[in-house]
């Protein structure tokens, strides 16, 4: 069990207030991706536009993978020539057809609209 | 050691504006999936409702300064206000609402998009003013065949618009509406505030959300989500092929289809006595039976049907049954509509996995 001190509190709450008007995205922080040296910029350029459980859902064989990043491309998710070879090889790696389903989080209760 | 904040967000539960206990499919874009014990209500619970969305969210949604427009092939193009629709006959209809991806997640092999299992599906009663009352006064011209919906939805990158048409005959229906109020009322955010397309017994994208444009078109609006997106091969394709959308039609009604809600998937009892129930529904068509097998399929028993029903409305069902001995049982149930389809044992794969519909199986222990 950690301690923290009276200070650290401060800091700490400062820092959410800075950070106040991101907290509705925060709330919605998804979990990472898995490690590989290409995640950090699969991160950058799916996550711009959708969160990462829309990639840990899916089951899809190399070929899938490889239309899923080609029309992502084309709707506008920045990834470097270079890099769409290693983008492919890294989903599917990670989310290959055999792998279990992803077990989903429920929703917590919410303000009413 | 003190936890990064970002370590912290990640780990906070999903709130979500009046919606309890979903599945989060997706957190943003917005993907909410009802899980299977919230088919206990004939009509859903607003909190209990699915979402679907494509896009993000309107950032703002004003009910005093929101407008929708009605052009295209009509003689008097209209502005009309919130207030407009309010004193228009209103109607009421009962609507199974299904995302035509419901079930994509039982499609093998796998297919991509959001996967959705038994709850991408509700039930509830939509008001508002009948479509066609409000293009009778635009005055639809002859060349009018098609009726094209665009919502206030933000569009990310170069992502098409979500935009979709409905074919003239079924935008003039009685029971389409112009959608307003959900379950008594206003239509929630989540589900399309303030009015929506009601295009009943057809896919959820029929009844385009946050709806500011109706334009009348002289054939089915060509883009991204009515063609290659949402359409079905005219006949079966090798699981894997890609989409010919040459051979290949729109995904408009809902096939028949029931679901069991309990006992759920590798449920435990310790009772022999077991209620076994569902919903069942079958888009433009009635439900007239569901069928149980308690033995993998071999024999089947028919299930009572709730009182509660309405046209393109599920009908909730259950079976009472008594385990003749402890042991592993495969419980399944089977829809028969009003058309004479009957839910298949086995689906043909799709290359998107729409409407799937296959007889619902749920595997569960009796023990002593």
């Amino acid at each position: 069990m950690c301690k923290v001190s009276g200070g650290q509190l401060v800091m700490v709450g400062l820092l959410v207030a800075s950070l106040s008007p991101l907290l509705p995205r925060l709330q919605a922080q998804s979990p990472d991706l898995p490690p590989g040296p290409i995640r950090d910029k699969v991160t950058t350029a799916c996550t711009e536009c959708h969160e990462s459980r829309i990639i840990l859902q899916q089951r899809l064989g190399k070929g899938a993978w490889t239309k899923e990043v080609d029309k992502m491309i084309k709707w506008g998710a920045v990834v470097d020539a270079a890099d769409r070879d290693a983008f492919i090889e890294y989903l599917s790696t990670n989310f290959p057809p055999d792998k279990p389903a992803e077990l989903m989080p429920r929703s917590a209760p919410g303000k009413r609209q | 050691m003190m936890r990064p904040l970002l370590g912290w967000a990640a780990d906070l539960p999903v709130q979500v504006s009046g919606k309890d206990g979903m599945i989060v499919r997706s957190a943003r874009f917005l993907d909410l999936e009802m899980p299977p014990e919230y088919f206990s209500s004939w009509t859903t619970p607003i909190p209990h409702f699915f979402v679907r969305n494509h896009m993000h969210e309107p950032s703002t949604l004003d009910a005093d300064t929101w407008q929708l427009t009605v052009s295209g092939e009509v003689d008097k193009p209209l502005t009309l206000k919130l207030s407009d629709l309010a004193r228009l006959e209103q109607h009421s209809v009962t609507n199974t609402l299904e995302c035509a991806g419901n079930g994509r997640a039982f499609h093998s092999p796998h297919v991509p998009g959001v996967q959705w299992q038994k709850g991408a599906v509700g039930n509830a009663r939509f008001g508002g003013p009948r479509l066609r009352d409000v293009l009778n006064r635009a005055g639809v011209k002859d060349s009018g065949k098609h009726v094209m919906f665009r919502g206030l939805d933000e569009v990310p990158g170069k992502v098409p618009p979500f935009i979709r048409s409905i074919p003239i005959e079924k935008a003039t229906d009685e029971d389409t509406l112009i959608a307003t109020h959900m379950n008594g009322a206003a239509l929630p955010r989540h589900n399309g505030f303030p009015a929506r397309a009601l295009v009943p017994g057809w896919i959820g994208a029929a009844s385009c959300k946050w709806l500011t444009e109706i334009k009348v078109l002289d054939k089915e609006f060509d883009g991204n989500f009515m063609k290659p997106g949402y359409r079905m091969p005219n006949h079966p394709v090798k699981p894997g092929d890609p989409l010919n959308v040459d051979d290949s039609h729109p995904v408009a009604a809902l096939q028949v289809k029931s679901v069991i809600s309990a006992p759920t998937d590798e449920w435990v009892s310790s009772s022999r006595s077991i209620s076994i129930h569902g919903a069942a529904w079958a888009g433009e068509a009635d439900i007239v039976k569901v069928d149980v097998s308690v033995d993998s399929g071999t024999t089947w028993h028919a299930a009572q049907l709730g009182h509660e029903r309405a046209k393109y409305a599920w009908r909730l069902w259950n079976f009472k049954w008594k385990a003749p001995h402890a042991g592993d049982f495969t419980l399944m149930s089977r829809a028969t509509d009003s058309q004479g389809r009957v839910q298949p044992l086995t689906v043909d794969w799709n290359p998107s996995g729409y409407l799937y519909n296959a007889v619902d199986k749920v595997k569960i222990h009796v023990q002593g």
